[in-house]
């Protein structure tokens, strides 16, 4: 029965741009893909570790730019770029794991709260490299040349699509297969009780370098993708706004579980386009607002456990 | 597992099977509007929302366009270029505007630019001023706003004037600051001044005593500005601390002087602002009656005066969208885009005809606005001796 | 010599503002462990009340500031007994994005009810500078700097010596201890956050005039206050002072002399210098916190 539905679902994920026949829709759900990979990322550090990165937009940034500026300045191919996207911020994420060598908790998050503003600067300031505010406009699509056969373009949403939905899979079951290896043993372990994992040899500075490693490529994985969709890359993915979206999609959806991130990208993408189109643009943030502290209020856990919770009890 | 299964399923396959919900009007035209209705520069974009509505209320009780109604779809970029994009393709997908007037930052526009060729629906720029809108080979866009380069050309003529010997910049640290900044440093450096420091300020920052410090201990006698009016209060309130004593021109547009008299008070005094729009002196526009009936509607509806030197933009990229809606004959996309070449409209800031810009062949379209200077005398707007005749 | 003056003597000022924002909320993060993001939005509620008795109410600029810190103090206490304390012991993150959900909820609020125009605030102070010297600076931020540098003395006397203050300290440390001992606990939990957010309004109230309002301008002032109470060390009130003159001046010397694009990017850089040599905080006694 529950490989029925499992399948089920896939089935219609796999299928959807064959019957969301209406473009805006499967861009929605384009992004929504994105913010997935972003948020099982970010749940990485924050669900399975306990340390809180409010800079993670920081490493979606470096992502989106590392590609932007390899495949329009040097005219790389875009998969080298999706390539490059996931190394330098995994890169980053490994600097930042050793800085916090001596940090936990609130020292941790302003040392990533740093990290964010930095880059952000960096990407305003630097016109050298990045263009600064203006931009790079002209991100080339994602190709597949394979050799002896037409190339094929992602540039038209439904293939974008198939890519994002591959790449949201391919998340998840890495974070599946990291929870279920030894590492995810550690890092839990970790969470739970530092000094006790400690005392039993567990090297907490090594697993938390490593959840931030692989954290941050996933994110700059997510900016990838973000910028061959849109195209157009500029310093605004810095915002801190994408770091509180993607804690608000971990945490409501359900930190600490594989499926609340991907449940709380789709929620939290989907939200604010239906409050586009249900009510005034007065009032939409002001709903979104008081829809996520109610949430929140009914559901401290998250969606995914506290449904779990309910359904297991019944 | 199951049941969360069955959920995700059903909330999957009811939002997103959805068809199109495109509440019909029987007749209506639609012309798309997108602009930063929340965020830091909520005042400026609800300020060309504003005026886009008295537009469309004057279009609609002259019988509208095309015999029918016209409407508004207003939607919020949040000043996040990815909202601008989305906002864009809500209005072409599910909305089917022909047109749309937007986004007023310039990497909004910028962002929604690529949906415009990829649905095929042309846009009316009213605020942008970074040149590579109208140089990227873009056959959708059409501007009505000066890009930088065009705005310092419009001070050449007084440049002499001025007797500018070295001149410092200040600007906000985005596309539109730092172009201002280069655009007007080149205008200087042609006609024989010299550029002294160059400084930026965050666009969010409250606190620019660093910056005037820096600049107070160069040599210069003039200081550029270029940012929103609440930023330069603070800049003048920050220069009157420490007793910056020299010329202060703006640019830009958006200072908004008699917001500046009011909030800055004395540190207004003296300077000088770059504007399209006079709204204290409506005849000395183009269209003196167009002007001013503007002028009276906007303070008949209760909108406050200081918005006016935004406002107007909104006017009159719907006034551009309309004329070309009934150029075309029908709202079609691409034949309102064939019209807008076509388009020869007095706007309030003045006439609006579209020249080619940009690459051959995917030329975009620029007006060429009229430019005005202003200066705070006496508590007061007042047109400079030089500047006195239209 | 001049150009350095007047800027230790901006940073200064620039850091007492600092210093302001974070004495609220080294309360709610240090002793109460909330993350509270909402915190730039008692911020400028502050600042809009003592708005509206200015220009509602045509009270005097000096009445003003005791009203919006009541406001504020009010807010908090409405906002700690309906959100927070329901939640009480759910995770911290989770109380952290109530708390967002609040940040967002109060600033469209805000922009909803006062509209996105920006306003100003007539203050009783002369517009012209005094001079010192070769420096020169607004009455208005001197008044500023000495209020600021009163509440902050107060609030530590406060916590440090009053009755009150003893029984809050005993809450965050030891919760059954101190219920054992007949504290209300609460009570305490209601008036520590109605403390930290009328502090914040206090700022608000105190700042808008300095600069404008507008619904947006909460947004830096959390994130600056963040920085300094952690640089000052959680729970720390002259921490925090200290911590927040650190940052302005560091700032202004970055501005002044590395460049003003980066500005923000200095202050960073000496956050992440301190912590990693003093990871508790500039002045608090070294303690072991990896």
């Amino acid at each position: 029965m529950r490989w029925l539905a499992l399948g089920a679902l896939l089935a219609v994920t796999a299928t959807a741009p064959a019957w969301v026949w209406n473009p805006y829709h499967l861009h929605t759900l384009i992004m929504a893909g994105i913010f997935a990979v972003l948020a099982l990322s970010l749940n990485l550090l924050l669900g399975y570790t306990g340390q809180l990165s409010l800079g993670h937009a920081g490493f979606f940034g470096i992502g989106a730019y590392a590609t932007g500026l390899l495949t329009v300045k040097l005219e790389w191919s875009p998969w080298l770029g999706l390539a490059a996207a996931t190394a330098l911020p995994a890169a980053a994420g490994w600097v930042i794991g050793r800085l916090a060598l001596k940090l936990r908790g609130a020292y941790f998050v302003l040392l990533t709260i740093s990290f964010g503003g930095v880059t952000s600067l960096v990407s305003v300031n630097w016109m050298d490299l990045t263009n600064g505010p203006l931009g790079l406009p002209g991100v080339p699509p994602v190709e597949i040349a394979l050799p002896g056969l037409p190339v094929v373009s992602l540039r038209s949403k439904g293939a974008y699509y198939y890519l994002v939905l591959v790449a949201v899979v391919a998340a998840y079951l890495l974070c599946l297969a990291l929870i279920r290896s030894r590492i995810g043993r550690a890092l839990i372990a970790l969470r739970e009780n530092e000094t006790l994992a400690e005392s039993v040899g567990i090297n907490g500075t090594h697993y938390l370098v490593l959840a931030a490693l692989i954290s941050a490529g996933m994110a700059g994985f997510a900016g990838g993708l973000y910028a061959h969709y849109t195209r157009f890359v500029s310093p605004e993915v810095f915002l801190f706004g994408y770091t509180v979206t993607m804690l608000i999609m971990v945490v409501a959806g359900g930190k600490g579980t594989l499926a609340g991130p991907i449940v709380g990208a789709v929620i939290f993408t989907v939200l604010p386009e239906a409050l586009r189109a249900l009510t005034s643009w007065q009032w939409q943030m002001l709903v979104y607002g008081i829809v996520l502290i109610a949430v929140l209020f009914f559901m401290p856990r998250g969606i995914v456990p506290t449904l779990h919770e309910r359904w297991r009890r019944t | 597992m199951t049941r969360v299964c069955t959920v995700a399923l059903l909330l999957f396959l009811a939002i997103f099977a959805a068809g199109p919900v495109s509440a019909q009007q029987a007749e209506a035209i639609k012309i798309g509007v997108i602009q930063p209705l929340s965020g830091p520069v909520a005042a400026s974009g609800n300020y060309v929302r504003m005026g886009a509505e008295i537009a469309r209320d004057w279009i609609n009780s002259r019988g509208g366009v095309l015999g029918r109604q016209v409407q508004l779809l207003i939607e919020d970029n949040k000043s996040d270029p990815k909202e601008a994009a989305t906002a864009a393709e809500k209005l072409i997908v599910r909305d089917k505007v022909p047109v749309i007037m937007g986004a007023w930052g310039s990497s909004m526009t910028l962002a929604a630019m690529p949906k415009l060729e990829e649905y095929g629906v042309p846009m009316v720029v009213e605020t942008s001023s970074a040149a590579s809108i109208t140089k990227r080979g873009n056959p959708w866009v059409f501007r009505i706003s000066p890009p930088s380069e065009m705005e310092a050309l419009g001070l050449e003529k007084y440049l002499k004037n001025f007797g500018i010997k070295q001149a410092d910049f200040l600007a906000v640290n985005t596309d539109w600051g730092r172009g201002a900044a280069s655009a007007f440093g080149d205008l200087l450096k042609r006609s024989g001044a010299s550029v002294g420091a160059t400084e930026f300020m965050d666009q969010a920052a409250t606190d620019m005593n660093a910056q005037i410090t820096k600049i107070k201990a160069g040599s210069g006698d003039t200081l550029f500005v270029t940012t929103s009016v609440e930023q330069i209060t603070l800049v003048l309130k920050q220069a009157q601390d420490q007793r910056l004593s020299r010329k202060v021109i703006t640019t830009g547009g958006s200072s908004s002087p008699s917001q500046l008299i009011k909030q800055a008070g004395p540190a207004a005094e003296g300077t000088y602002h770059i504007l399209f729009f006079l709204p204290w002196f409506p005849e000395a526009m183009p269209d003196g009656k167009l002007a001013k009936a503007f002028v009276d509607e906007w303070t008949k509806r209760g909108h406050p005066f200081e918005g006016l030197t935004e406002g107007f933009r909104g006017h009159d990229g719907i006034l551009t969208a309309a004329e070309a809606i009934k150029l075309a004959g029908k709202p079609d996309p691409k034949a309102v885009r064939e019209a807008l070449w076509n388009v020869n409209v007095m706007g309030v800031n003045g006439p609006i005809k579209f020249e080619k810009d940009g690459p051959a062949g995917k030329e975009s379209g620029q007006s060429k606005p009229s430019i005005f200077i202003v200066q705070i005398k006496d508590g007061k707007i007042a047109l400079p001796a030089f500047a006195a005749k239209k | 010599m001049d150009q350095l003056l007047q800027h230790l003597l901006n940073g200064l000022l620039l850091g007492a503002t600092y210093s302001l924002l974070g004495i609220g909320l080294t309360l709610v993060f240090g002793l109460m462990n909330v993350v509270n993001f909402a915190h730039g939005e008692f911020y400028t509620l502050g600042a809009y009340a003592a708005f509206a008795a200015l220009v509602g109410l045509s009270v005097s600029f000096f009445l003003a500031i005791p009203l919006a810190i009541v406001v504020g103090a009010a807010a908090g206490a409405l906002c700690e007994r309906c959100l927070l304390r329901p939640l009480r012991g759910e995770s911290i993150d989770t109380i952290m994005l109530v708390m967002i959900g609040l940040w967002i909820a109060m600033q469209n609020a805000e922009l909803l009810g006062w509209g996105g125009v920006a306003k100003s605030v007539l203050t009783p102070f002369p517009a012209q500078p005094v001079v010192l010297g070769r420096v020169s600076v607004s009455p208005l931020r001197i008044f500023v700097f000495v209020v600021s540098g009163l509440l902050i003395l107060a609030a530590h006397l406060l916590l440090a010596r009053t009755k009150l203050g003893r029984a809050m300290r005993a809450t965050f440390q030891d919760r059954e201890t101190a219920a054992l001992m007949g504290v209300s606990i609460e009570r305490i939990h209601t008036i520590t956050f109605a403390f930290g957010a009328g502090l914040a309004a206090a700022a608000g109230a105190l700042l808008g005039p300095v600069f404008l309002l507008y619904p947006s301008m909460g947004d830096l002032a959390a994130l600056k206050a963040f920085s300094v109470v952690i640089l000052g060390g959680l729970g720390n009130f002259v921490g925090a002072a200290l911590g927040g003159l650190v940052l302005g001046v560091a700032e202004e010397m970055g501005a002044g002399y590395v460049s003003s694009g980066y500005r923000d990017a200095v202050g960073f850089i000496i956050i992440v210098g301190v912590l990693l040599l003093r990871p508790s905080g500039l002045f608090v006694r070294a303690e072991r916190v990896g």
